[in-house]
């Protein structure tokens, strides 16, 4: 059996010293049910907690204020409000928040304004599962 | 056909090329890096009639995914898959071919549109240099003839309409779909303008 498939919450050793760490919570944002699906399989089998889901940018900032993820998974192109403005107004409420961007749109300037926004790492879509979780650990530090 | 004409399709086919290209790699790794062929673009002008023609043929069932683009340049983009490569493509993305399509079937193809028509998109950008945002996707199951007519009628276009053709191709299945790329019209002069090519 793997680790996260122990019942109750997922834990994992991050350490290597024995110690049960907490899993990571994390929210995904993602205006397709198919996309957070995906997302949530990777995240998962790697022993982070999806606590919540979103699928545009103000069901984002509402679950942030009421969840309090350790992570974001945050999509670009939503409808009501994109993740650009849904990133600026999280960071403005926590300035600790950690969002990682998971969107197509990889232009540049896209780019530039997502991690001047206060993202931590920017994925492009379609993404390996291994450069997600890579982007989280090095997110939770 | 004009030279000027000719040379603006030339234009639009070697864009239509190397968007497609990135559209192909990134429909390839969603496929969980299953080798795609593209199929050799093609720009064109043709009318609302002929446009009806492309994908199957006015009467036969799509799966299409629209997006309106704005930014640098304005226009619209749509991926059409036959209903066939519908079922390969959902069957490979959730594990059996659906009977039917429900609300995660649907969010599937918006999500696979969305990737390959931003990945053309991000491509073209990059060429031009300039920033395209794409708008949320729409998408829709239906006959060939209602999904270009709602395209069309989005792209304010009456008479005639500049498509670039593009598709993909796998060994074992068959996944073959169309691109299609409808620049504004007066923003096509602008494109050939962002590409050092000056108005024509």
């Amino acid at each position: 059996m793997h680790e996260y498939e122990r019942g109750g919450v997922h834990s994992h050793d991050p350490m290597g010293n024995g110690a049960i760490a907490m899993a990571h919570t994390i929210l995904v944002v993602d205006d397709t049910a198919f996309m957070r699906m995906m997302i949530k399989n990777v995240v998962q089998k790697h022993g982070y907690q999806v606590i919540g889901e979103a699928g545009d940018g103000e069901e984002a900032i509402a679950k942030y204020k009421e969840l309090r993820p350790d992570l974001v998974t945050m999509d670009i192109t939503m409808p009501k409000l994109d993740g650009i403005s849904a990133i600026k107004a999280i960071m403005e409420f926590d300035p600790n928040a950690k969002i990682i961007v998971c969107s197509a749109m990889g232009q540049k300037a896209m780019v530039i304004e997502a991690l001047k926004s206060g993202a931590k790492d920017f994925l492009v879509k379609p993404f390996e599962a291994d450069r997600v979780i890579e982007a989280l650990q090095k997110a939770v530090g | 056909m004009t030279y000027e004409s000719d040379f603006k399709l030339d234009v639009l086919k070697e864009l239509g090329n190397i968007g497609a290209g990135h559209a192909t790699t990134a429909l390839s790794t969603l496929l969980g890096n299953k080798k795609l062929t593209l199929v050799v673009p093609e720009a064109m002008i043709v009318g609302m009639q002929e446009s009806m023609s492309l994908c199957g043929g006015p009467e036969s069932l799509v799966g299409a995914i629209y997006i309106r683009v704005s930014g640098g340049l304005c226009g619209h983009m749509a991926l059409l898959l036959p209903y066939e490569s519908v079922q390969s493509l959902l069957g490979y993305l959730l594990g059996a071919a659906p009977q039917e399509l429900r609300d995660m079937e649907l969010s599937t193809l918006q999500e696979v549109g969305n990737i390959v028509v931003t990945s053309y998109l991000n491509a073209l950008a990059e060429m031009t240099n300039t920033q395209l945002f794409p708008s949320v996707p729409a998408v829709a199951v239906d006959m060939a003839a209602a999904v270009w007519s709602s395209i069309l009628a989005g792209a304010e276009v009456a008479d005639y309409i500049t498509i670039v053709q593009t598709g993909f191709q796998t060994d074992a299945e068959i996944i073959d779909g169309t691109i299609a790329f409808i620049p504004d019209e007066e923003d096509l002069a602008k494109l050939l303008g962002a590409l050092g090519m000056g108005e024509l």
